[in-house]
């Protein structure tokens, strides 16, 4: 766990940094007159001191020989066969994102809908088929229809 | 006086319309849907929601926003005592006495007792907001920039300490907040600030698409890592009132769990979940069975669920009277009437009476349709329980698609959702809670405003934070509270029991 501590301690340093170069090249002004850099620099500075703090006391904090063991069994943060699904949902969220306008809302939200539930059904496709059509044709009237939400129609212009 | 009476027959009025009490069924049934739902929050619902009322006015708006609110603290009782879950984490207590009252067959008297506490609570906390509430504007007159400024440190630094997990993550997280809140146009220089030139970020990244990604999408894909396959308590539920001796038990446990929740509610800081704790403590060392708490002892559940509710009353009185809110649902509230033009604090009770009075009004009515679908329907949830997941989160995230992309009709806000469920879910796997961020992103831009006219007030003395009373006793008690777990080993000991 500490070196995972560590790490993104470090990203915090580095993004405080950041945060200071930019509020410096957007002027800080004064503190009679602050200018539009001033505010995110205290922001910047700070989050690159909490970042120092969080990584020393990760380096120097004393832990007991069972909370060595404790969190060194916490440091399992990335089990690959977990990450599996959130990885593959991502990815069709992204495929949607594409999707919506070419493709229209209705057909896009079917596509990625079916692959969704099919994730948690792998072997099955009629009940995921049977799903993600309902849900498409349920969602597109409640907020198409009814609350007259816009979104692209794509293809199927008739709908 | 009759200012006072007026007023009530104006929330009265504004509460008992159609529409608003329609907007109020609509909020606390979902309300109870997702406190029951374990999964998701009611902070992720009411950022999905967000979008959806654009297009109704404020009143209705947070009347139905606000039962969201309070309808999770009912429903996050069920599941905690049916499936020993909690829905909520102001539930958690709830499943140390509950789950054990269901397994010996005492399901229906810890949610009746757990339905009927949260009803007296609530009920009490409104009455309570209702009548302090228009004093106590008074003296948020007397806030000013230094006073303000002060004050959301102090409010952001009391959150960190209560946050789940590391504090120095907290505090990494409110910073983040702040600087989050800082991209866009300066509204003083008219400076185009850590845009990367891409012009839909110059009026600033959204609140909505924000929240829904932390907490809508960033949930999803974590859960999505985790079997959830619940064990659904299985005995059917009977006798839901709770007898003569249950009411004898849990009495004295709702009305101490009442003041107490509405008192530290109001405190900046997520006071209902410590609220719980502390009830829980409470009633253990009032009793005189403190070796059974835990076996399943009619308090552990009265206590706590009552001041989980008294406590979401409270919180109603920083943000309508300071506009300043006490945790990260409040939070969203008050980004929610800043999206519609209202601006809480001293002057709202005066300029929109309706909102406040409306509002107060709806909780009544909200807390007895609360009692009705808590009580002769809990079949239903218990029903609802049964969802499996796997068809739970493709409609989560639809809806989560929907409501960014209704925003604007713009992808970039959907694309926004996703980078911040992305950063939702990092948060997660590293152990980082994005409360203090959602409120250092809400507050981000009244923080700044209040230091740039402070200054200017000062003539740049930085002194101007340290000569005010007000001002100078939040700074002083946030320097206590941020330095307590070095120097106090007992406060270490406090933040790990949150924790």
């Amino acid at each position: 766990m500490k070196k995972y501590v560590r790490a993104d301690g470090l990203v915090w340093v580095i993004l405080g940094i950041g945060l200071c170069i930019g509020s410096i090249k957007l002027k800080l002004g004064d503190f009679r007159t602050p200018g539009p850099g001033f505010m995110p620099f205290l922001s910047g500075a700070s989050l690159g001191i909490f970042g120092l703090i969080l990584i020393f006391s990760t380096t120097f904090a004393r832990l007991g020989e069972g909370e060595e063991a404790k969190n060194e069994k916490a440091s399992v943060i990335w089990n690959w066969k977990k990450l599996i699904n959130p990885f593959l949902t991502l990815l069709i969220l992204f495929v949607y994102l594409l999707l919506l306008e070419p493709l229209g809302f209705i057909s896009t939200t079917f596509i990625c809908l079916l692959f969704l539930f099919k994730l948690s059904e792998p072997k099955k496709w009629l009940m995921p088929f049977i799903l993600s059509v309902s849900t498409s044709i349920v969602s597109y009237f409640l907020f198409s229809v009814w609350l007259q939400c816009q979104f692209p129609r794509g293809l199927i212009k008739f709908w | 006086m009759s200012g006072f009476f007026e007023n009530l027959l104006l929330g009265y009025h504004v509460a008992f319309s159609a529409a608003n009490l329609l907007y109020c069924f609509v909020g606390v049934f979902i309300g109870t849907l997702i406190g029951v739902l374990p999964g998701i929050g009611p902070v992720g619902t009411i950022s999905m929601l967000l979008p959806v009322t654009f297009g109704i006015n404020p009143t209705s708006a947070i009347i139905m926003l606000a039962g969201i609110y309070y309808g999770a603290q009912y429903g996050g009782s069920t599941t905690s005592i049916l499936v020993n879950i909690p829905g909520e984490v102001t539930s958690v207590v709830t499943c140390l006495d509950g789950y054990q009252m269901a397994r010996q067959g005492r399901a229906g008297p810890a949610l009746g007792i757990a339905a009927f506490g949260s009803f007296i609570a609530g009920t009490i906390g409104t009455i309570i907001v209702m009548f302090v509430a228009q004093p106590l504007s008074g003296v948020g007159i007397k806030f000013g920039p230094p006073e303000y400024f002060s004050l959301i440190i102090l409010a952001l630094t009391l959150l960190s300490y209560l946050a789940h997990g590391s504090m120095v993550k907290a505090i990494i997280m409110a910073i983040l907040g702040v600087g989050l809140s800082q991209i866009g146009i300066d509204v003083v220089t008219g400076r185009v600030r850590f845009t990367f030139g891409i012009i839909d970020l110059e009026d600033g990244l959204g609140l909505a698409p924000v929240f829904m990604g932390l907490f809508g999408v960033g949930e999803v894909l974590a859960n999505l890592e985790e079997s959830l396959n619940i064990e659904v308590f299985k005995a059917k539920i009977k006798g839901l009132l709770p007898n003569l001796r249950d009411w004898m038990e849990s009495i004295g446990a709702i009305i101490r769990g009442t003041f107490l929740g509405f008192f530290l509610g109001v405190l900046p800081g997520g006071g209902a979940i410590i609220a719980t704790f502390v009830s829980y403590a409470l009633e253990k060392k009032l009793s005189k069975h403190p070796e059974k708490f835990g076996t399943g002892v009619i308090e552990g559940v009265a206590g706590p669920e009552s001041a989980n509710n008294a406590a979401s009353s409270g919180a109603f009185i920083p943000l309508f009277i300071l506009g300043l809110p006490s945790n990260a649902i409040t939070a969203l509230l008050l980004g929610a009437l800043i999206i519609h033009g209202v601006h809480p604090g001293p002057f709202l009770i005066n300029k929109h009476p309706e909102i406040f009075w409306g509002t107060i009004m709806s909780m009544y009515i909200g807390n007895v349709m609360l009692l009705i679908l808590n009580l002769p329907l809990i079949g239903l949830w218990v029903k609802v329980l049964k969802v499996p997941y796997k068809i739970l989160f493709p409609i989560l995230l639809l809806l989560c698609i929907i409501g960014a992309y209704s925003i604007s009709n713009s992808k970039f806000d959907v694309f926004i959702m996703f980078f911040f469920g992305i950063i939702g879910y990092l948060f997660k796997k590293f152990d980082y809670e994005p409360a203090p961020l959602v409120m250092a992103f809400v507050l981000g831009p009244i923080l700044e405003n209040s230091m740039r006219q402070s200054l200017l007030i000062s003539g740049g003395s930085m002194l101007i934070f340290l000569t005010k009373p007000i001002s100078v006793s939040c700074l002083i008690i946030a320097l206590f509270v941020l330095l307590s777990p070095i120097l106090l080993p007992k406060s270490r000991r406090i933040r790990a029991k949150i924790s």
